[in-house]
């Protein structure tokens, strides 16, 4: 072990060094930099391995051979270690980066980076008050001087700004000091912790707050920080880097001694500039276009949450507390160095810019894991820290707090995933370059790749026992690692290791699970099918998609809530990328992944309630059930219920879905609309089964869902009828299914479950098939619209057939399989009494017809356009799939048995009251039979019968040709409007408008608009103006001594 | 106005705070426990005669190599920014006869009262810190005597550097070799009690940091003055 | 009486300071006021290191006893703090020319490049 000195040593002597080696070459400069800052990171490496795998002791460190209080000591521990390992890795990253950038300045940057890294190690070890401070005027001189290496003038007025701030701020801190010191008599930090009593608290009250606010102060609380923005973004992005992970960190780190030394009394003070800086710095961001003053405004409110965190652990004395701060810690500065390394990589001003990060992909693997960790997705350390703290939080019962660290990410999602969609769609100029180079290479791929590895760990660190499978991110990463393969390959390699883990998982699964264990896994290789059709690489799709598909055996396997949690948003992240590889789907994946935070958020608080009523002891999903009694199981199940209806899309959390279905590519809309909303049906499922049937007060849950259910069929049913896009239109009825679906879960009963699980099964396969027709489709024709097309059946004759008999599956009329879902739908409601419901829901069934009709009238029949006479077939790997599903289909429906026998005896283990009796192939209910089988030869019979009579009577008619001139007419001005399809429910319209009315889209975006009005009025505190800067620290000093010292 | 009044407002607030001290304030009678060990071990522990130089090269030394090292960061930012916006051709005025005339008699005194001060830190008052403004008070002098001469600006940083590595590495010195801890100033023997070689390490430190400030101050006014330190560019 | 007339003063010089560096839009005198407000603080240490009677902790005797001194760690402390303030202000100052070589100007308000 090398004494923990020398890290000061090393760099000092390095730096001093430097003075004489002016004259050399710039080379020998760099690397003595950063040989020097390699020996550091080697020393901090070797502590930080020696005490955590617990080979080494902590150690302190005595200066000048005497024992403290009567020199300065410094001390080595575990977190001391982490976090030195942190500072001194970011910076030899950042230093690498900068290259030879003092060629161009001169060696004194070089000099100035050492100093700053000697302050930060020296504000990390410290155990002495006025040396912390020294330390800290190191950093901030040094600091302030590498804001101006371009010595612009934008860089020098941030930097005076960033001085004077910083000296008023130490100024105070000084004060602070001489005031502690005369009352205990002591600058050692721990003989002064020691010495802490109520009294001496009260007699130094002054002194300790002073040397709080000073350190706070540096911390940049919102909203006296304009100084620490504009420093942010003046400064070259490296060094902007080793602020945001080597600054921050540090003092960070001198809080938290501070916080130990006046024992606590300022906690609830930075318990409250915490949550403020944390949401006020989120909200003033909305606005920002800046990228790296939105860098700093997003690092402020890391720090700010990382204050609020702290302070929550320490005042309900939360155990595991370090690692959740630790977490959060780490993840927060690796993801913003990597952003800021970005951010020079990339060269724009504007986040509006970004989309030259598309030149490497390389980079968007690394701009994604970056915010993702800032997000707190999994599988980062930011992730489990927040897992940890929300439960432990929902333990002591916080449930404020927990509303504000989830509203305060929210508001990050809402800008960090606008600018990655940005960065991933917008155009770019392709003649603009890349700073690409070895040097700022490195920095990025090593912050990523810690991430990802220290995400790993970290899950191990985790309190409690989680059965998270690393299969299966692993298999993302390798897809990720062989992107540079055809995608033939690719697909043929994810296809094999869905089939190789999914076979041994649907034979061994049990239960509901298998259900929807057998669509995702089925569906996954059916949906991948076309992916053959691909002759490029197809980059960015593979990882994606496995990604995706993996959360969704994830949270089929998940025994436990914090892997469920896992994969669930894993599963929410990988669709987000499939959807928003979609040509105009920007603004649709935004807000899938908002709503889908949003629901997921909702979630985590149901768990961690549950978590905290069973006992704060386990994790197991199975708690859920042992809840169903508490007091909060009503709130629990409307979490729950609620955050799992954002992802069935139900009314009023649906306005994501239709542009984000639509929108996806061809093969990906089947994926997420007719797996991916299953996973919610599935949860609903779940959170149903464990807690039953609830209320709150006089209100029944599954009522209120009951009438969200059906209103959510009917509207959509009637959206979908008013579509001139066909794939709109098949988003809008899948909204509307999936409102059956909850309608059917709410019925709480055999028959209404039976109902919801058919319909699970039967709108997975037409709902894959009629998006691979449209699919087929719009690849041959070139449009959406349906007012395009017309006549394609003598083209496309089996995509006809596939469209023709999913729709009539969909429309739930006999013989096919939709009619099973139907009619137990309502037999389930007579049985309940619900009739009012079972009305809305037999309407918005009329309305379906109407959409049903639009799709294969418009698209097949009618006259062919004269542009598509050519038109072929749709391709052999988008019809393959539908065969396949089509036979399928038809099996269910000939043989409904088949599958509602098995699903029936699933839910008789939740309801075993009402459920159906089989008699041979007859479905009996108490209401009536059903014999699928019969029904279906009556049918054949009746259209064989059918068709040959038409057949018959129709021999003699004249085929008419499109261009018979019998039929000519005057061109009219906008053909289209003339088309039979074209806006094709016009008097349906004028009766049933009121349903258009965009309520919810009204709703959400004038949320939005509030939001946004709010920041850009809030961030004209930011005047630019460094005196009002400085007025306004005084202010804040002022007030927070007047709340903080309160009753005194 | 508004602006005013509002900020007498606040510095009252802040006024009001001091007051609060200012009222709780009571005069001390006797020294908190380490500063009476400082005074009545002090001197046989490290053999200095000033107990204030005692602590700030000894006991409290880290924050003494902290402070040389924000002494070395302020140089360095001056020579960075004057560097980056050099001016070359700023002509100033010449300073009068009688202040040339003055300025090249006292310089070598003021260079040996300097050394003087810096060497004699742990006997009397003073030390590196004075000693080093009392020097560059003398190139100050210089400059202003005569704006437009050219000085060795290469020498003063060489002096810089090497005093700096040599006080690290006596620092480290005392952490690794010979005595207990990191800038222990008894690696050498501490000599006779009160005379100019005594206290161990002390003088010496104090030496270095004397030339480190001397040459980091001098360099602060030559730079400020418009000069920068040639440097290879390659 | 001493230490509370010094602690005063310190106190006093602390706001002139603060003022000064708050009103005048002049970047010059703003650095002023922050030099007047770093005396103000370490006239403050000096004072709360004052033992009644005490005399400067320079001991010309090692036999003397009974002799009172003053508390040598706020001494010190306040020649760090000192150092660490003409650090700073060079640092100010440079800025200060440098600004004034890019814009013509000293006034604060006209450096408000970055904002919002």
């Amino acid at each position: 072990m090398v004494e923990p000195i020398y890290l000061i040593v090393i760099a000092l002597g390095a730096a001093f060094l430097l003075g004489l080696l002016r004259k050399t070459g710039s080379a020998l400069q760099i690397a003595l930099t950063l040989a020097a800052l390699a020996g550091m990171v080697f020393i901090s490496a070797q502590w930080a391995y020696g005490i955590i795998k617990g080979t080494t002791q902590a150690a302190e460190i005595f200066t000048s051979g005497m024992n403290p209080p009567l020199s300065i000591n410094l001390f080595m521990g575990r977190s001391e270690a982490v976090l030195l390992l942190l500072v001194n890795s970011a910076a030899f990253l950042s230093t690498m980066y900068l290259g030879r950038e003092h060629k161009k300045t001169s060696v004194y940057m070089l000099m100035l980076l050492l100093v700053f890294v000697v302050g930060l190690n020296g504000i990390i070890l410290t155990r002495d008050l006025f040396n912390l401070f020294v330390f800290i005027e190191i950093v901030s001189i040094a600091s302030a001087g590498l804001i101006a290496l371009r010595s612009d003038i934008r860089q020098l007025g941030a930097g005076f700004k960033f001085i004077i701030a910083g000296a008023l701020a130490s100024g105070f801190m000084l004060i602070g000091i001489i005031f502690t010191y005369y009352a205990t008599g002591s600058l050692n930090i721990d003989v002064i912790t020691g010495m802490m009593s109520p009294a001496l608290a009260s007699a130094g009250y002054i002194g300790l707050f002073l040397v709080f606010i000073g350190i706070m102060i540096e911390l940049k609380p919102f909203p006296v920080n304009g100084w620490g923005i504009d420093a942010y973004q003046a400064s070259i992005p490296p060094v902007s880097a080793l602020v945001a992970a080597g600054t921050a960190t540090a003092m960070f780190y001198a809080f938290t001694k501070i916080t130990a030394m006046t024992g606590g009394i300022f906690l609830n003070a930075s318990m409250y500039i915490g949550a403020l800086t944390f949401v006020g710095m989120n909200v003033v961001a909305l606005k920002q276009t800046a990228a790296r003053r939105l860098l700093g405004y997003s690092s402020i409110s890391q720090v700010g949450l990382l204050v609020l965190v702290f302070s929550l652990v320490k005042i309900f004395g939360i155990a595991g507390g370090e690692l959740i701060v630790f977490g959060l810690l780490v993840s927060h500065a690796l993801a913003k160095a990597v952003l800021f390394w970005l951010s020079g990589i990339i060269g724009k001003e504007s986040i509006n810019d970004w989309g030259i990060i598309r030149k490497r992909n390389i980079l968007i693997v690394a701009f994604a894991v970056a915010v993702g960790a800032l997000l707190a997705l999994p599988p980062f350390p930011s992730f489990f820290a927040k897992w940890e703290l929300i439960t432990s939080l929902a333990v002591k019962g916080q449930y404020g707090w927990i509303a504000v660290i989830l509203g305060g990410a929210l508001l990050e999602a809402v800008y960090l995933m606008r600018w990655f969609g940005n960065a991933v769609k917008d155009s770019f100029n392709e003649e603009d370059n890349l700073d690409f180079r070895f040097g700022t290479l490195v920095p990025v791929i090593t912050g990523t790749a810690a991430l990802l590895a220290l995400g790993y760990f970290s899950a191990n660190l985790s309190v409690f026992e989680n059965n998270i499978n690393w299969l299966l991110p692993a298999v993302v990463i390798v897809l990720l690692l062989l992107d540079f393969l055809p995608a033939i390959v690719k697909n043929i390699l994810l296809i094999a290791a869905i089939a190789w883990y999914g076979y041994p998982l649907l034979q061994a699964i049990e239960g509901y699970r298998s259900i929807f264990a057998a669509i995702f896994v089925i569906g996954a290789v059916i949906t991948l099918l076309p992916g053959f059709m691909n002759k490029g690489r197809r980059p960015g799709f593979y990882p994606a998609v496995s990604m995706m598909f993996a959360g969704l055996v994830g949270i089929i396997e998940a025994t436990d809530m914090l892997t469920f949690f896992f994969f669930w948003e894993l599963m929410t992240l990988g669709s987000y990328f499939l959807i928003l590889r979609g040509k105009k789907s920007k603004p649709h994946a935004l807000s899938y992944m908002l709503f889908s935070l949003g629901g997921a958020y909702l979630l985590m608080t149901g768990f961690s309630m549950s978590f905290a009523e069973a006992g704060g002891t386990s994790i197991a999903l199975d708690i859920l059930k042992t809840v169903s009694g508490s007091s909060l199981s009503g709130i629990i199940t409307i979490l729950l219920a609620v955050g799992f209806m954002t992802k069935t899309a139900s009314a009023g959390l649906h306005i994501w879905l239709p542009g984000a279905h639509a929108e996806a590519e061809g093969d990906v809309s089947p994926m997420v609309s007719g797996i991916l909303l299953k996973a919610g049906v599935f949860g609903l499922l779940m959170t149903f089964i464990a807690l039953g049937d609830q209320s709150i007060g006089k209100i029944n849950i599954p009522y209120v869902l009951s009438w969200i259910g059906v209103i959510t069929a009917l509207t959509a049913n009637y959206m979908a009828a008013m579509q001139e896009d066909a794939k709109r239109l098949l988003a809008y009825s899948s909204i509307a299914q999936m409102g059956y679906a909850l309608f059917g879960i709410s019925l709480m009963s055999h028959l209404g479950w039976l109902s919801a699980l058919s319909l699970a099964i039967v709108h997975f396969t037409y709902k894959v098939i009629l998006f691979l027709s449209v699919a087929g489709v719009v690849h041959r024709v070139k449009t959406r619209n349906m007012y395009q097309m017309g006549g394609l059946i003598t083209r496309m004759p089996v995509t006809f057939f596939m469209v023709l008999v999913s729709i009539i599956a969909l429309s739930g009329i006999p013989p096919l399989a939709g009619f099973s879902g139907r009619w137990l739908t309502y037999n389930a409601v007579i049985e309940k009494g619900w009739l009012l419901q079972g009305v809305v829901a037999g309407v918005s069934g009329l309305i379906a017809f109407l959409y049903l009709f639009r799709l294969i009238f418009a698209i097949f029949l009618g006259q062919l356009k004269d542009v598509h006479r050519r038109v072929k077939e749709a391709p052999f790997w988008i019809l393959l799939p539908q065969i396949l599903l089509i036979l399928l289909v038809l099996y269910l429906s000939f043989f409904p048995g088949a599958f509602l026998r098995p699903i029936g005896d699933i839910v008789s283990e939740f309801h075993p009251e009402g459920a159906l009796v089989w008699n041979g192939a007859t479905a009996v209910s108490e209401f009536g039979y059903w014999n699928g089988e019969a029904v279906m030869w009556v049918f054949i019979a009746l259209f064989a019968a059918n068709f040959a009579l038409l057949f018959f009577l129709n021999r003699g008619a004249q085929k008419i040709k499109q261009f018979n001139i019998v039929y000519a007419a005057e061109r009219p001005a906008r053909p289209e409007t003339t088309h039979f399809a074209y806006n094709m429910f016009a008097p349906y319209r004028k009766a049933l408008g009121f349903l258009e009315y965009p309520i919810t889209t009204k709703f959400w975006s004038g949320v939005a608009d509030l939001m946004h009005s709010i920041a850009g009025f809030t961030r004209r505190i930011y005047t630019g103006n460094g005196q009002t800067y400085l007025l306004q620290i005084i202010v804040f000093v002022v007030i927070s001594f007047l709340l903080s010292n309160g009753g005194k | 106005m508004i602006k005013k009044a509002f900020t007498f407002l606040m510095l009252g607030g802040l006024g009001a705070m001091l007051l609060n001290f200012i009222l709780s304030f009571r005069e001390r009678t006797a020294l908190p426990e380490v500063a009476a060990h400082y005074i009545e071990k002090g001197p046989a522990e490290l053999g200095s005669a000033n107990i204030v130089t005692s602590v700030v090269v000894t006991y409290r030394g880290l924050d003494t190599l902290g402070e040389v090292t924000i002494l070395f960061a302020a140089a360095a930012v001056v020579g960075l920014l004057i560097h980056l916006n050099r001016n070359e051709n700023a002509v100033r005025r010449e300073g009068s006869e009688i202040l040339k005339t003055a300025s090249a008699l006292l310089f070598p005194l003021i260079l040996m009262f300097g050394a003087y001060v810096f060497l004699n830190g742990h006997l009397s008052p003073g030390g590196g810190f004075q000693g080093g403004a009392i020097i560059a008070s003398a190139v100050v002098l210089t400059v202003l005597a005569s704006p437009n001469r050219k000085i060795g600006h290469t020498v003063l940083s060489v002096i810089e550097s090497i005093s700096g590595l040599a006080y690290v590495a006596l620092g480290a010195a005392g952490a690794l070799l010979v005595a207990n801890g990191f800038l222990d100033n008894r690696i050498i023997p501490l000599g006779e009690f009160g005379t100019l070689f005594s206290a161990g390490l002390i003088p010496i430190i104090y030496t270095l940091i004397g030339l480190k400030v001397g040459s980091e101050l001098s360099s602060v006014v030559i730079s400020l003055n418009g000069e920068t330190i040639e440097e290879d560019d390659q | 009486m001493i230490g509370t007339i010094a602690v005063s003063t310190g106190s006093l010089l602390v706001l002139v300071g603060l003022w000064s560096a708050l009103t005048n839009r002049d970047i010059i005198r703003m650095i002023v006021g922050f030099t007047i407000f770093d005396v103000g603080i370490h006239l403050i240490m000096i004072s709360v290191g004052y033992i009644s009677g005490g005399t400067a902790p320079i001991i010309s005797n090692l036999s003397d006893i009974g002799v009172s001194y003053v508390d040598p760690v706020p001494q010190a402390l306040v020649l760090t703090a000192i150092v660490i303030g003409l650090g700073i202000t060079a640092f100010m100052l440079t800025y200060a020319v440098n600004m004034y070589e890019k814009k013509g100007t000293l006034e604060i308000d006209k450096f408000e490049e970055l904002k919002w």
